[in-house]
């Protein structure tokens, strides 16, 4: 015990010094340390915003788009290709939980008194709320007696309700679009961003009354399906294509006349890029720690070479090679260690300054500080051990004789 | 006084030989060596530059190891011992002394002399007491925080005689101890030597001067690796 508290005090006087080339020495791995963590600050930081994307979105959620039917089949210009009769399939499908079929339209003009706005505008139903994880702030959602009675009601996004009623509270109060008037039931709660659009600048009515009033036909643009788990994505979406190639009676030879996504697809493949990001980041970190380490072997090998004659006196006083090894390896651990120290605080700050400068959400785990400690604690081991055998293996009388 | 009585050999060399290679060259160093040193004796070693007395001396204090014959310290066969158990040997058994002094230059004379305790496990509170006792004993209480460059060539052979005797060794192996030192001081040094005799250490030096071998109450002469001569001068007690 007194031996480690020994070789600790003997390796801060050796450090103290030469403090300036340890100081260089150890820069490598503070380097190293510190690119480590803010690189796994920032990269922690991106996947959680990508659940949260995920969670926004609606986990699970395959988004199914009818295409537009050629005009002059004596139907609406804004009919689609989707039924009702293929929801009410689609619904019967066994790993479907829930099915939102839906119609929007975007750059909407709407004004509620002298406000106006450009909104883009959801018919949905109360699936909708289940599917996309919608909530009231003020107010309630729209219901299903909403739907089935064709009311009248409008559920407001933060953003035109702050446009239309600036100040004030929008509930029971009515917005007009076009000439059809919905008296406001709620407000949803803040959504965020999603791919640069604002999750908040939107307002929704029940379905039927999207296609009754405002554009008529029977049709909706979109089906939000919600499956059971990811794995049930992929079959499921091949299910829903072969039934709606049934239901649409398309031969073999026909291109589909719908398409269909997985919703959270293109987080996904943000999420792939940042994993690969993240991987050459880490490497980058990697490579700076063994360069790192190496210098702290290139250190300790000059170091062992300068004190031929000391490790030659210890050894005619008793010093075992054993113990010459290990006055070393500490060495060379602390001052790794004291490298490793310095690169977790210049990682959290790091990490601090990339927050306030870029604007990036990131997540310092403590995790992370302590796998970096040890990392560093590694290093100094890894690389001390040659230059520590090298002086355990000194010949003494040789040592006692190095000018 | 009980030392004269006491003839139990310390040191015994049979037919130590020493061959080195120094680049191309084969150098016999010692080439059957064969003699015992008892306890309480004090010998110098002496010879010309060369004739193998410093390779001798390295063999007796385990520094180094012969090429064939035996070696045995207080009886036991040292030639053939691993490096660590030779290291213990050399903390617990010998002290040394060098012309060169051979103190750690940042460690306090506290410091270099607390050393063979520690490497030998001797706990701190144990450790204090005896480092200061050594330090009063070569005369230096009052330097125990100087480092070696505050302190003379002979205040210097004196914190290594102490860092030598602090381990209670069984023999004292002086390397030319007096060798870089002005008259005034090397003949403290020797009146140390001459004290530690009379109280019964046993010392082997190794010097190529006259003056300093008569001394000692045994003179082995070396030379071209052999024992030439081994006369006894007379009791110094």
């Amino acid at each position: 015990m007194t031996t480690a508290i020994e070789n600790v005090r003997l390796a801060f006087g050796a450090l103290r010094a030469n403090w300036f080339r340890a100081l260089l020495t150890a820069l490598g791995v503070v380097i190293g340390v510190a690119s480590l963590i803010a690189v796994s600050a920032v990269s922690a930081g991106a996947q959680r915003q990508v659940a949260e994307s995920i969670r926004r979105l609606g986990a699970n959620v395959i988004l199914v788009d009818g295409e537009f039917i050629s005009v002059g089949a004596g139907q609406s210009a804004t009919d689609r290709t989707i039924t009702p009769a293929d929801v009410a399939a689609i619904v019967k499908l066994p790993t479907v939980t829930a099915v939102a079929p839906q119609q929007d339209m975007e750059s909407l003009p709407v004004s509620a008194g002298r406000y106006r706005t450009v909104t883009r505008l959801f018919g949905i139903t109360p699936a909708f709320a289940n599917i996309y994880n919608q909530a009231a702030s003020h107010g309630r959602l729209i219901s299903p007696s909403d739907v089935s009675f064709g009311r009248s009601v409008m559920v407001l996004g933060l953003v035109p309700a702050a446009k239309l009623f600036p100040g004030e509270n929008p509930i029971g109060r009515t917005v007009r679009v076009g000439s059809h008037e919905f008296q406001v039931t709620g407000v949803q709660t803040r959504k965020g961003k999603l791919g640069g659009e604002s999750l908040d600048n939107r307002i929704f009515v029940p379905l039927p009354l999207v296609l009754r009033v405002l554009l008529g036909g029977t049709t909706t643009k979109s089906v939000g399906v919600r499956v059971r788990t990811e794995a049930d994505i992929q079959p499921t979406m091949d299910q829903i294509g072969a039934l709606l190639r049934r239901q649409h009676n398309l031969p073999p030879s026909y291109a589909d006349d719908f398409s269909i996504e997985d919703q959270a697809a293109f987080v996904k493949e943000a999420q792939t890029a940042t994993t690969t990001f993240r991987l050459l980041t880490f490497a980058l970190g990697g490579i700076a720690l063994l360069v790192g380490g190496i210098g702290i072997m290139n250190m300790m090998l000059v170091s062992v070479h300068e004190r031929t004659r000391e490790i030659g006196i210890r050894k005619s006083v008793g010093a075992d090679p054993l113990r010459v090894q290990l006055q070393f390896l500490i060495e060379a651990v602390v001052l790794s260690t004291l490298g490793g120290i310095a690169g977790v605080l210049g990682g959290i700050g790091a990490t601090r300054l990339i927050t306030s400068l870029a604007g990036w959400e990131t997540v310092v785990s403590p995790g992370s500080l302590v796998l970096a400690f040890g990392v560093s604690v590694g290093v100094g081991l890894f690389f001390g051990y040659y230059p520590a055998r090298r002086a355990a293996r000194l010949d003494p009388i040789a040592a006692l004789r190095y000018e | 006084m009980v030392a004269e009585l006491d003839r139990t050999p310390i040191l015994e060399l049979e037919d130590v030989t020493k061959a080195y290679r120094t680049g191309e060259v084969l150098v016999q160093a010692l080439r059957g060596v064969r003699f015992e040193v008892s306890d309480g004796e004090y010998v110098a070693i002496m010879g010309e530059s060369g004739s193998g007395k410093t390779t001798l001396l390295g063999i007796l204090g385990c520094l180094d190891r012969p090429t064939s014959g035996s070696y045995r310290l207080v009886g036991q066969e040292m030639s053939t011992l691993p490096e660590s158990r030779r290291a213990r040997v050399r903390g617990e058994r010998i002290g040394f002394m060098f012309q060169a002094y051979n103190l750690l230059p940042r460690a306090t004379a506290f410091k270099n002399v607390e050393l063979p305790l520690i490497y030998a496990g001797v706990p701190r509170a144990e450790r204090r007491p005896r480092v200061l006792d050594a330090l009063a004993s070569v005369g230096l209480a009052d330097r125990a925080e100087h480092r070696p460059n505050q302190l003379s060539g002979g205040q210097q052979q004196r914190v290594a005689i102490a860092r030598a005797l602090v381990g209670r060794p069984s023999v004292l192996l002086a390397d030319e101890p007096t060798g870089n030192l002005d008259s005034a001081s090397a003949a403290d040094v020797l009146a140390i030597l001459d004290r530690l005799h009379r109280a019964g250490t046993t010392i082997v030096m190794v010097t190529h001067s006259h003056e300093v071998g008569q001394r000692a109450s045994r003179i082995l002469n070396v030379h071209d690796g052999l024992i030439v001569g081994d006369t006894i001068i007379g009791t110094a007690a």
